[in-house]
Order: C-alpha cells, then sequence, then structure tokens
C-alpha cells in the first residue's frame, strides 16, 4: 500500500467524514434505495413505497455501520420530482445519515436541490452528480441552491481513456467550456466528491481504479465510485446469475475491494439490502489496507474496523 | 456477396442471436421482451452512448439487417430509444454528438461516421417505443422477417478503438509513497525506486 504525497482532504458531510490517506478513514458506504425496480417501491412517478420495509432496510445499513464502523449514507434514487420529494422526506425523518439525491434527469435533481434548500436539509444532501451532461439551467438550481457537496463525474463518453477523464474534469476535454471542478465551484460547491465513473467492463471499468489514485495524488480530494456498475452490467456474469444468484452477488459485493484497493474513499455499493455483507467486505479491506501503511505514519481514527473488529 | 461479418454479432451485450439471414433485429430498451428465433438479433439497450454503438456495429455487420424494430420501454433521462432515432435521423456532430438527442450524454466514441452513415442507408427503423405487447412485436417481426433484399454491400466491420492504447511514459515524479525506499508515479504508473529521483 502507500501514502499519497499530496494533502489529501477530510471533508465532513452531517457527521460523516470522508477522505485522507488510505488506512486513515474507514471507506464510506451508500446504499441504494428506491433504485429502479426495488420492489419495496408501489409506484415511482409518484413516490409511493412500502415505508415499513424501507425502515427496515435503512435501519439494516444503520447497524451494520455500527458495528464494523464503516459509516454511511443513504443514496436516493428518484425519476420524478414528486417522488423524490417523497423519498427524501421520508429519509431525513427515519434517519440522521447524510443523503445523495440521484436520478437521471437533471430536472428532477434541479428540484431536489431545491427541495433540500427549502426544507433546511441541503447540509445532509450530496448531489449526484455533476456531470458532462449538465446544462444552463440546471447549473442555476443548484448555483441557487444551499447545496455546497456534491460527486463530480469523470465520465467522458468521446474518450474514456485516463487522460480523458481527468481532463473533463480539468477544462471539460473540449467538449464543454470549462471543466467540472470549475463548474462545481460556481455552484458553491465545498465538498467535491470525485467519481471517476465506472463505465462497463470493456470499456475501461478497469481506468476507473487507475483515475482513483491519479485524482487523489492530483487534486487531494476525496475519491470513490460505484463499482459494483462494472459486475452488474457484465453480461457474462448475467447470465450465469440466473443458474447461480450466489456468484452473482459474490462479484457484485467483491468489487468493493478493489475500489478500496485503489485508495477510494467512499463507495456506491448498489442495493440497500447488501449492506450485512458490504459492510464485513469494505471493513476487511480497511483493516488490511490501514495495516500494510502503519510504518508511513498513518494514523486510523478510533472508530476504524481495525480498532474495532481486530 | 458475403453477408454476414465472420465473427458476427461483433460485440458481445445483453441480447439473444436468432436467424442472421432475418432482415429485422429488435431492440427492447429497457423492457426484457421474450425474444423470438426469428429476429437476427433481440435485446436490450439503456445508454444513449455505448447502447448505441453497440447496435450500430451489429447491425452493420450483417448485411441481412434492413429492419430495426424499436420498442419496449425508454429508459429515463437515458433516452436510448429516442437517440437512436435521432442518430439515424440526423447523424453525428463534429464533437460525436448525436444530432438532436436529447438523452443525458448522447456521445459516440468507437465508431466513425462512416459506420453511421452505413446504419444510415442500410436499416429503416420503427419507432414503437412504448410497445411491449409481443403479439403485437411478432406482426411486426413477421411482417418484416424475409422482406427484400440483403444491403448490396459487404458487412461493415466498425472495429472499435477503445481496446489498450499504451500511453506509457517515463516517471517524473514520485507523488505515491509506498515506502522508505520506493515511490510511484501516478501518470506513469510505474514504481520506482527513490534514489531515481
Amino acid at each position: 500500500m502507500f501514502k499519497f504525497q499530496k494533502e489529501q482532504e477530510i471533508v465532513n458531510l452531517a457527521g460523516v467524514k470522508i477522505g485522507g490517506q488510505p488506512g486513515e478513514l474507514p471507506t464510506v458506504l451508500a446504499g441504494t434505495i428506491f433504485y429502479d425496480k426495488h420492489e419495496i417501491v408501489e409506484d415511482a412517478a409518484r413516490g409511493l413505497f412500502d415505508r415499513a420495509a424501507a425502515e427496515k432496510l435503512i435501519n439494516l445499513q444503520e447497524a451494520s455501520a455500527e458495528e464494523t464502523g464503516s459509516p454511511h449514507i443513504i443514496h436516493i434514487f428518484g425519476t420524478t420530482p414528486e417522488g423524490i420529494t417523497h423519498y427524501i422526506d421520508f429519509v431525513s425523518e427515519i434517519s440522521e445519515a447524510p443523503f445523495l439525491i440521484d436520478s437521471p434527469e437533471g430536472a428532477v435533481r434541479s428540484h431536489a436541490a431545491e427541495y433540500v434548500s427549502e426544507v433546511g436539509l441541503a447540509d445532509k444532501a450530496i448531489y449526484n452528480s455533476i456531470n458532462m451532461s449538465i446544462n444552463a439551467s440546471e447549473i442555476e438550481a443548484l448555483a441557487l441552491s444551499d447545496i455546497d457537496s456534491s460527486i463530480i463525474l469523470g465520465f467522458n463518453a468521446m474518450d474514456s481513456s485516463l487522460q480523458g477523464r481527468m481532463e473533463m474534469l480539468e477544462n471539460g476535454a473540449g467538449l464543454l467550456e470549462e471543466g467540472l471542478l470549475s463548474i462545481a465551484d460556481r455552484c458553491g460547491i465545498v465538498n467535491k466528491l470525485i467519481d471517476p465513473s465506472i463505465t462497463p467492463m470493456g470499456n475501461g471499468a478497469g481506468i476507473a481504479l487507475k483515475m482513483t489514485i491519479t485524482a487523489k495524488a492530483k487534486w487531494g480530494h476525496p475519491t470513490g465510485s460505484g463499482i459494483h456498475n462494472a459486475p452488474s452490467a457484465w453480461n457474462w456474469l448475467n447470465r450465469k446469475k440466473e443458474k447461480d444468484p450466489v456468484l452473482y452477488k459474490i462479484c457484485d459485493i467483491g468489487s468493493t475491494c478493489l475500489q478500496q484497493a485503489a485508495a477510494g474513499d467512499f463507495i456506491l455499493y448498489g442495493p440497500i439490502e447488501y449492506a450485512p455483507y458490504v459492510f464485513p467486505m469494505a471493513a476487511m479491506s480497511d483493516i488490511m489496507i490501514s495495516e500494510a501503511v502503519a510504518d508511513l505514519d498513518i494514523e486510523p481514527v478510533a472508530r476504524h474496523p481495525v480498532n474495532l473488529l481486530v | 456477396m458475403k453477408t454476414i461479418a465472420e465473427t458476427w454479432p461483433l460485440l458481445k451485450g445483453d441480447y439473444t442471436v436468432g436467424n442472421p439471414k432475418s432482415r429485422i433485429a429488435v431492440v427492447t430498451l429497457a423492457s426484457q421482451i421474450k425474444p423470438s428465433p426469428e429476429a437476427a438479433l433481440w435485446g436490450s439497450s439503456k445508454t444513449e452512448n455505448l447502447g448505441v454503438e453497440k447496435i450500430i456495429v451489429n447491425a452493420i455487420s450483417n448485411s441481412n439487417i434492413r429492419y430495426i424494430l424499436v420498442c419496449g420501454m425508454e429508459s429515463r433521462g437515458h433516452l436510448a430509444g429516442h437517440s437512436l432515432l435521432a442518430i439515424h435521423a440526423e447523424g453525428i456532430d463534429e464533437k460525436g454528438r448525436i444530432v438532436g438527442s436529447e438523452g443525458a450524454i448522447p456521445f459516440i466514441e468507437n465508431i466513425s461516421r462512416e459506420a453511421v452513415e452505413r446504419f444510415q442507408q442500410q436499416v429503416v427503423l420503427f419507432d414503437k417505443i412504448g410497445l411491449i405487447d409481443l403479439v403485437e412485436i411478432m406482426k411486426i417481426v413477421r411482417k418484416y422477417e424475409g422482406l427484400g433484399e440483403a444491403y448490396p454491400d459487404e458487412p461493415f466491420v466498425a472495429t472499435s478503438q477503445k481496446k489498450r492504447r499504451s500511453t506509457f511514459t517515463v516517471p517524473i515524479s514520485g507523488d505515491i509513497i509506498i515506502s522508505e525506499d520506493f515511490f510511484m508515479d501516478t501518470t506513469s504508473g510505474v514504481v520506482c525506486q527513490a534514489k531515481d529521483f
């Protein structure tokens, strides 16, 4: 393992600390709730869902976090303004944890940013994400909101190389007039969480691992990803899934360790149901990484798995 | 004249291969609809960039395919179906952006403008976005599976440019400390001895 020469920023999001040198802080884990085809969702457009089941899932993640020492974030996925509003209300009622507001549609993300500002939840919200699809109206909505934390996505649809992804953040890679980091500054984003963007395997999933290290070395911002998207988009594995669902879960959950070994500070691990498996898996990696950097003058925090579980 | 590329379909994906000589392929967007072997290819497509590229590459490498039925539910935000229709109608601009697409990130990275033009010339798209009724889908498949002739040109092999590109550079700094004696230069990805710097 290794230590970055560049000072590594640690951000504090509603009490959850993310970033630092490998082995210093436990990996922050975000499970997704209300995702596409999530069985607890009854009507995604209207934001209707089984409240008891949703509460149970959030508690499951919270208990896993408490036991292992890995802090947690709730990743809220919504597809309509009405839906995401209900989801935000519910999650903030049930848990004190920070939450990600995520949607494939810019208009829904903009609405969520406006809503959390209105109801005083902006300090707990993390915008997901500032990416190359951002337009003037989304920039304006985010700038007008009180949100100051965002994931910044290194996806470059024209050049998925390491250089292409880094340039997207730095200068817009010739596709945007300015880099996404600069756009984030204009939007008032103080806590920048870099996501190198997990493209499918065969289209540069592995490059995202290298970019994690490169981005931390260059900027020092906390960096992480939704690495499970690589196995979940793997057609070969998906064909095996029908015969052997356990095999699929092993690859999906196990991918967490790869991102941690590549210096990831946070991981969007996918379905929140996997919390009881992901948290111990991540704790195992954190312990080993912490031991591996012990001679580099990196001290793990008190509530690090190395201090809680071994 | 050869009508099918040797290793067709060239790109793997969430689809099943039916009759390679069929004139029609079926794209079910975000829906999973039971495939029929009467279509050359039958599968989903959820993204406005890589998904669109795969459909183009696999369609133009089989000259038998003259029709593509675009059905199933659209993927929200990504608008994969809308983007496929847009690239067929309008092509791509100088930056590789699909003209007229309102998908989130509608850019083409791995295939050439010539491949897009071949796609426009070779196939006719049927816009049936939202259709999930298998009976209705099969009516269209059966109507077109043997209709007309193959495209009068050899299959177009649009090889991906994404495969390993070496960007090896000589390490110039040690920005990651591995131990007292070893450093890593993140730009080159090379681990070096401290005395090298």
